[in-house]
């Protein structure tokens, strides 16, 4: 199955390493649309069906987290699961997060390995 | 910044440009640094929390468009690397520091930290950052690149 993916993060780098790594993790992707923040991410959610949100949570306009918040107020969008990006390291950050309905974490530098079981973890294999 | 922060900052720096970018770090024990060739580019971004500080990532120009390429698995003649040289050496600072903090502090504290912003640096500047006793020296691809942590 092929999943509609969007990737929010101020980096194109970033983006374009994502869009990478989940090839090589051998994660089929049907549409992939990226965002440079949370602003323009929600307008993506807007007017796309997406499966699986990939979410910096430094990001000038509006944060991660606050983009989370908002998708949370929206009935069409608070089911969308959302993964985490970051080089955030603090366990009592990620706990917040997590306790907060975000799906994941993923820790920069990652590994395909470590993309491939955490969206096979939330979309099935 | 102590001795063994500065060893603790190479050591980071050095896994995550191998892990991120897939550039192996020369250390330069007693050897100076070679001299930049061209115009030099400073990295920095601040963070808040447990302690406050600054972290300085400067290398010569000629280098970005190379850490965006490894970066990317691409030439560093490809369109992207070209077209957005700052944005994978301020990516390799924010994972630095990101690694950096829970190196220092461990995994409990909660830090804030910025978005990191690039400008350039005239010889001047590059050779106060390198005399600076709280700089790092290492070597990346014969080129120089300095680190400073500032708490």
């Amino acid at each position: 199955m092929a999943y509609n993916i969007l990737i929010v993060d101020d980096s194109n780098i970033v983006r374009a390493v994502i869009k990478k790594t989940l090839d090589l993790a051998g994660i089929s992707v049907n549409e992939l649309y990226e965002a440079a923040n949370g602003e323009e991410g929600l307008q993506q959610l807007k007017q796309h069906w997406v499966d699986l949100v990939f979410s910096d949570i430094n990001m000038p306009v509006m944060s991660g987290v606050e983009m989370f918040n908002r998708m949370q107020e929206d009935e069409d969008l608070k089911g969308i699961p959302v993964v985490v990006v970051s080089t955030e390291g603090s366990k009592t950050r990620i706990d917040e997060l997590l306790q907060h309905g975000i799906r994941a974490y993923i820790r920069k530098p990652f590994t395909p390995e470590s993309l491939r079981d955490i969206v096979g973890g939330i979309l099935g294999d | 910044m102590t001795t063994g922060n500065q060893a603790m900052l190479a050591r980071v720096f050095s896994q995550v440009a191998e892990n991120l970018a897939f550039m192996f770090v020369e250390p330069q024990e007693d050897e100076p640094l070679p001299a930049p060739a061209g115009p030099c580019v400073a990295a920095e971004m601040t963070f808040t929390g447990q302690f406050p500080g600054t972290l300085t990532l400067a290398v010569p120009m000629a280098l970005c468009p190379v850490i965006a390429a490894n970066v990317l698995g691409v030439e560093p003649d490809d369109e992207l690397a070209m077209a957005q040289p700052y944005d994978a050496l301020n990516e390799l600072l924010n994972v630095t520091c990101g690694n950096l903090l829970t190196a220092l502090a461990g995994e409990e504290p909660v830090f804030d930290l910025t978005i990191p912003a690039v400008r350039e640096l005239d010889g001047k500047a590059w050779n106060a950052l390198e005399n600076d006793s709280e700089t790092v020296g290492l070597v990346i691809e014969e080129h120089p690149v300095l680190l400073k942590l500032t708490l």
